[in-house]
């Protein structure tokens, strides 16, 4: 228990150092923006280090509280972050997605450790399943939303006749919408087949479909708002500002939903 | 020491620096006389539009009438148009100005590409010529990285200066990859041609062309390898193509905002970019406010040049810092260059008097086999470079400080290359009486 707290507390020193990276440019006109990714690359190796450790010292999956499940969303999205830098380069991920992290990360240690399991541990294979689909669905949607975040930066830029202005480079608009189309086009199945899986662990459970609680209404609108910005990009060709509005609205929600505020 | 001696478009106008620039064609044999003026170790002239620098390695005292008479017989200019707009920089401003050109930090467009390329050419010539020698080569290559270095870490030379690669550059900051767009040209005057060829240049796929005129048109589409389109189909035409140069003559705008809010919808997204350099204006203003039209006129485009020129000059704060960082370490390598006889003299020095001790002591030591012989030679050097090594390491350190000759000096007299100084420092003296002074006019170069 204890070396997983220490190689978490590592973990967070690592992401808060990558985040500072990203934004030191601001400050110090330093390019430190390039070491943000092999930060927060030595900060995933630690988290997976404390996840071991904590897995081992419980003996079991950590993925039964609240906390854990959160701790367990950062890594996964430090790691979709780290694939679609390294395939695409978009920089603008430096500065979008370890602050998403560390908020994650900071929540998920404010928690008492015993707060209450997600849910009662009926099934429990079937509801690591739906945990694990969950988390990298939200990770892919993490990175559709910060393509999403800079296609609004950069439209609003160019519509000021400011361009460059920023102080890291940011990528070209059609990068930014490719990016968060691609990402979209996995979250969205993953964030469909979690539902559907969170249904059918929740009917286990309560022996209903479909509790009405907040949390879970809270995901279908955002499953709902994706549908339709998923439909509207490939049956209608839709694309551009509005959609990336949209996805970063929908993104909002599950960002909600994951961190327990309604 | 390197010595810079020339002028550029601050120092002198163009007037002058028409006449002081070489020819292309003589710059080889200007450099080879230059070579052999007296007093020129190393040489190099830099003859550019904007500059004429004649770089080279020779005493500092003697380098302004050497090199402003060296001008005055190569070109036709007077002694008194030299004095007025020649600049001379000697060792570290010498060293610093090179790096500084090189890096574009003294090009009239601040950051501007092409000085590096004029610079690498004027080294390689001079490598064919046979002026460089290791003062000179190592400035220069170490030029070449200090200019690299400040492309990659400063922005220097990331925001576009002129207004037609301005619009270029928008037209990345869009679509990213220009391969597989399209562009149409509305009007056919002289502007749209020149933004359409910028364009091309860029990577554009096609280009297409509308004019009230259809002949003006076709004639104009040929000549870009393009498709001229009828302008009554403007619009349809318009749903198809990513980058819209407007620069008709039509005294009213041509494009107003319910005909992008169409096109928009038509498009369905797609994000398309206006750039009007018509006046007066060929599209409305408010056609900005539309989601997804990007529209630039000139004016905007102006404005991008000033805030990229400003942008720049912020920049080259970070690269003098790095043309300050680089000019001392090429100081600390030159300073190292300085004492780099004396260490090969000392050691020559001290193994000559072990190779005449064991010669004299020969016969004293009676037969000995040839592997004994051997023995004995090999302690007699081995003694020698352990007692050598301290010497050898402080004569570094000293190189590299400041006033570290005199204890340079401190050193040749200990181990008896120079006869014990009197008190004053007469080091020519000195050297004119140390022994195997062959090694010396080297090292008074290079001082």
């Amino acid at each position: 228990m204890h070396s997983s707290l220490i190689l978490l507390r590592i973990a967070l020193v690592l992401y808060c150092l990558g985040f500072v990276g990203a934004f030191a440019p601001v400050l110090a006109r330093m390019r430190t923006g390039r070491l943000t990714p092999w930060l927060a690359l030595a900060g995933w190796g630690a988290h997976t280090g404390a996840l071991v450790a904590l897995g081992t010292a419980l003996g079991r999956c950590p993925l039964a509280t609240v906390p854990e499940v959160l701790s367990a969303l950062a890594w996964t999205t430090v790691l979709v972050y780290l694939a679609v830098f390294w395939l695409y380069r978009l920089e603008v991920l430096h500065v979008v997605i370890p602050p998403l992290v560390l908020v994650v990360m900071f929540v998920s240690g404010l928690l008492p450790a015993d707060v209450v399991p997600v849910s009662s541990s009926l099934q429990p294979s079937l509801r690591r399943v739906h945990l694990t689909v969950i988390l990298f669905a939200v990770a892919a949607l993490s990175i559709s939303f910060a393509a999403s975040v800079a296609y609004v930066l950069v439209d609003r830029a160019l519509k000021s006749k400011r361009p460059g202005r920023f102080f890291f480079r940011l990528p070209s608009l059609e990068s930014c919408d490719s990016v968060g189309q691609i990402s979209l086009l996995w979250a969205f199945p993953l964030m469909t087949l979690g539902i559907v899986t969170g249904a059918v662990v929740s009917a286990a459970a309560h022996h209903t479909l479909w509790a009405w609680q907040p949390r879970e209404t809270l995901a279908v609108i955002a499953w709902c708002i994706l549908a339709v910005v998923i439909v509207a990009r490939l049956a209608w060709g839709w694309r551009g500002r509005n959609a990336a509005l949209l996805t970063i609205v929908a993104f909002g929600a599950v960002l909600l939903r994951m961190l327990g505020f309604y | 020491m390197p010595i810079v001696y020339g002028m550029n478009h601050v120092s002198a106008p163009l007037p002058v620096r028409e006449k002081v620039a070489f020819p292309e064609q003589d710059l080889h044999d200007a450099m080879s006389r230059l070579k052999r003026t007296d007093g020129v170790d190393e040489a190099l002239i830099l003859s550019t539009c904007n500059r004429t620098e004649i770089i080279v390695q020779m005493a500092a005292e003697r380098a302004p009438g050497v090199l402003a008479g060296f001008l005055r017989r190569e070109r036709p200019v007077s002694g008194q148009e030299l004095e007025r707009h020649c600049y001379l920089y000697a060792g570290r401003e010498a060293v610093r100005h090179v790096f500084r050109t090189a890096a574009s930090l003294d090009s009239m467009v601040l950051g501007e590409a092409q000085i590096l390329g004029q610079v690498k050419e004027a080294y390689a010539l001079a490598g064919r010529v046979g002026s460089l020698g290791p003062v000179l080569d190592t400035l220069l290559r170490r030029a070449f990285a200090v200019a690299k270095r400040v492309r990659t870490e400063s922005g220097i030379a990331r925001h576009p200066v002129s207004i037609a690669y301005a619009a270029v550059n928008l037209a990345r900051d869009i679509f990213g990859d220009l391969g597989e767009r399209a562009v149409m040209i509305v009007g056919a005057g002289k502007m749209a041609r020149l933004a359409a060829e910028h364009l091309k240049e860029g990577g554009v796929k096609s280009i297409l062309v509308a004019n009230r005129a259809y002949q003006r048109a076709d004639e104009l589409a040929r000549e870009l390898e393009g498709r001229a389109v009828p302008f009554d189909r403007l619009f349809e035409e318009m749903e198809r193509v990513d980058i819209v140069i407007a620069s008709t003559a039509s005294p009213q705008p041509l494009i107003l905002k319910e005909n992008a809010q169409e096109l928009n919808r038509a498009r369905r997204g797609r994000p398309i970019f206006f750039i009007d350099i018509a006046v007066p204006r060929d599209v409305e203003v408010t056609v900005n406010e539309v989601d997804n039209v990007y529209l630039y006129d000139i004016d905007d485009l102006q404005g991008v040049v000033r805030a990229a020129m400003d942008e720049r000059r912020k920049e080259s704060r970070i690269a003098e810092t790095i043309v300050d960082q680089e000019t001392e370490a090429y100081l600390v390598w030159m300073k190292s260059l300085e004492v780099a006889p004396t260490i090969v003299e000392l050691r020559r020095h001290l193994h000559d008097m072990a190779e005449q001790e064991l010669s004299r002591h020969r016969a004293r030591l009676g037969g000995l086999t040839p592997a004994q012989e051997e023995a004995v030679r090999q302690m007699a050097a081995s003694l020698v470079n352990k007692l050598l090594h301290p010497p050898t390491l402080a004569l570094k350190r000293y190189a590299a400080q400041n006033g570290g000759g005199m204890r340079v000096r401190l050193i040749r007299e200990i181990f008896g290359m120079d006869p014990p100084s009197d008190g004053s420092s007469d080091t020519s003296r000195t050297e004119d009486t140390a022994p195997e002074s062959a090694e010396l006019p080297a090292r008074r170069d290079h001082r």
